[in-house]
């Protein structure tokens, strides 16, 4: 028990870390872009590639979000019929939920892998001015991928052992819906936060 | 095939089953099932692809650019200064509201961030000045919709990106719709108001030095709206660029307030990340199925289905409105796009609609879904804004302006004008 919430406190924290390094990224590419726009519009010169390395880092710093969406409960569900069944129930298909998730996602990381194999037995290039070894980008890529499979290997395992011990609540604080209520909330306080932030400081 | 498909889906889903999981199961099944050929293979390339997509980067830089304006502090004194232009119809402040959610929809893609951040400076305003609250709050969670109206806008992307349509069109096509809809939600104020005036509350008036004092505080969203979106036509830049010229400029704006922070930007980043981990889970996952549903040949049954139907053109415009407002009042806006314009979109266009002008209709129907209870999200963001009261005075207060926007749907499909002229002079 105490290990696999260990263990998902670090894939919590890891995933935070890698937010934060795919947020850094996602800066850096508006920075990137944006200079390679004024340069092209002023001085008719071209850094090359912008677009595309922007485009290598949106999808590395999504594949690592991907955990992180995970943990903070953000896939969307429709929970029309879920917020109207008993907890139990409700604990039940969190768990079907997550299997569903991780077949698809297992399907996923596999075949992203073996877009990284075939690259890299290839030494294939990017079809551009910059010919990126792609399996560079892709490694990182597959690296989320990775990342969200464990993720949820770890959570699908302490929710199992939840089940066992038949601690529904957990399950439920795991797992469980964000209720449209919840996702609103969280977009409201947010909204007041600034407003008081802003009343107490800044011009 | 079709009814198996369909019947296995709409399971998945009131499962509670995540979108992208049910969409991905459903493909593995039915590749299983009807698939000669193991198209799984594909998978890896598929997800690789689309997610390095260049116009798709302008989702995260976009969600981020919202984030930053929400908390650059400008909405404030944005409203402060509308105030004085528009306060003085019958409805008084909550012509404001309209106002500065058009004006903020002008720098923010998303109808969420709008109703938010207009809603928070508004509110306090409802009970001081003798409003109904309702209507007050009305207002501003139909309001806020114009966020993906008005561009920039994040659903026109994603409309773009599933149909192939071009962004600056879309774009273009937005911006009649957007302002006749923001007056006909005002005229919808004055009516009632005319009606009930005791709904209207106290007017406002001001003088002609108080309002052009106060043009100032507009120039701020003003700037903004002609980075991200002036860019794009002055040939500067393209969608994803003008995004990311977006995001440097709220920064720069965000700084010139005093209000940049790693604390900041470490919440903008978090949020947005957040969000584009969820809508590319889905994406991919949707572009996997789809390519499974046409390989298996469901696509082409599923056109032949709908042809045999033998619904004409107008028919079937009706049926795919009606279908798009009930669906919009269980599924969560940006899935409800993903899961079904690949399907529906290519019908239509066969059927002689205008892809820029499907893509408009589509906007508003998400509008719609974005206030139709029990599951429209910006009702319960203007819900939570004011913390007292039931769900059902906001859902009450929107009512009115349900019509209005079934009044405007009706508008555009008669007078697809409104939609394709302004793009067609660009051309």
């Amino acid at each position: 028990m105490a290990f696999l919430d260990r263990a998902l406190k670090a894939a919590d924290w890891l995933s935070l870390r890698a937010v934060w390094a795919g947020g850094a990224l996602l800066l850096l590419a508006a920075f990137t872009v944006s200079v390679d726009v004024l340069l092209r519009k002023l001085f008719t010169v071209s850094l090359g590639g912008a677009d595309e390395l922007s485009g290598y880092a949106f999808a590395i710093g999504t594949a690592w979000a991907f955990a992180f969406a995970l943990l903070r409960r953000a896939n969307v569900r429709v929970d029309a019929l879920y917020q109207r069944l008993p907890l139990k129930l409700c604990a039940l298909l969190d768990i079907l939920a997550l299997l569903a998730l991780g077949w698809f996602v297992s399907y996923l990381a596999y075949y992203g892998y073996q877009v990284l194999e075939t690259s890299w037995s290839l030494s294939a290039r990017s079809n551009s001015a910059l010919k990126v070894p792609l399996w560079i980008p892709q490694a990182l890529w597959f690296g989320g991928l990775a990342m969200f499979l464990a993720t949820l290997a770890l959570l699908l395992a302490r929710a199992l052992q939840a089940l066992v011990a038949g601690d529904w609540n957990t399950i439920h604080a795991l797992l469980g819906a964000r209720s449209i209520k919840e996702e609103a909330e969280d977009e409201a306080a947010y909204a007041r936060e600034i407003e008081a932030e802003g009343k107490a400081g800044g011009r | 095939m079709i009814q198996v498909t369909l019947i296995t889906l709409l399971v998945l889903m009131a499962l509670a089953i995540p979108v992208a999981a049910s969409m991905g199961v459903l493909a593995l099944l039915l590749e299983a099932v009807y698939s000669p050929l193991p198209l799984v293979r594909a998978m890896g390339e598929v997800a690789w692809s689309s997610s390095n997509e260049f116009l798709l980067v302008s989702v995260p830089l976009f969600i981020l650019l919202g984030e930053i304006l929400l908390r650059a502090g400008f909405a404030e004194r944005m409203y402060g200064s509308l105030i004085h232009w528009v306060s003085w119809l019958p409805g008084g402040l909550m012509h404001s509201n309209i106002a500065a959610c058009a004006l903020f929809a002008a720098t923010s893609g998303s109808s969420v961030a709008t109703a938010a951040t207009v809603g928070t400076v508004a509110l306090p305003q409802a009970r001081r000045f003798g409003y109904n609250e309702r209507l007050f709050l009305g207002t501003l969670a139909a309001g806020g919709t114009l966020g993906i109206l008005i561009p920039p806008s994040i659903n026109m992307i994603i409309y773009a990106v599933l149909t192939n349509t071009s962004v600056p069109k879309l774009y273009l096509a937005g911006m009649i719709p957007g302002l006749v809809l923001c007056g006909l939600f005002m005229l919808t104020v004055v009516l009632l108001c005319w009606a009930r005036p005791s709904w209207g509350g106290r007017r406002i008036g001001a003088s002609w030095r108080e309002r052009f004092a106060g043009l100032a505080h507009l120039l701020p969203p003003l700037a903004i709206f002609l980075v991200v979106v002036g860019s794009i036509y002055a040939g500067i830049a393209t969608p994803t660029e003008a995004a990311s010229l977006g995001v440097v400029a709220a920064l720069g704006l965000a700084w010139w307030r005093g209000r940049l922070s790693a604390e900041m930007l470490r919440e903008a980043v978090e949020g947005t990340m957040r969000s584009t981990a969820m809508v590319m889970l889905i994406f991919v996952a949707a572009y996997f199925l789809n390519f499974v549903i046409s390989a298996i040949g469901l696509t082409t049954l599923l056109t032949g289905f709908i042809e045999r139907l033998g619904l004409t053109p107008g028919w079937m415009l009706l049926a795919v409105i009606v279908f798009y407002v009930i669906l919009g009042c269980f599924m969560e806006t940006l899935s409800m796009m993903i899961t079904t314009i690949p399907i529906i979109a290519p019908v239509m266009f066969k059927l002689g609609y205008d892809p820029v002008w499907f893509g408009i209709l589509i906007i508003l129907l998400i509008e719609t879904a974005l206030v139709t209870p029990p599951v429209g999200l910006n009702l319960f963001v203007v819900q939570n804004l004011r913390k007292s009261g039931s769900l059902n005075d906001v859902i009450i207060g929107v009512l009115p302006f349900v019509f209005t926007l079934f009044a405007m749907l009706a508008l555009l499909a008669f007078v697809p004008g409104l939609a394709t002229w302004l793009p067609r002079q660009f051309n």
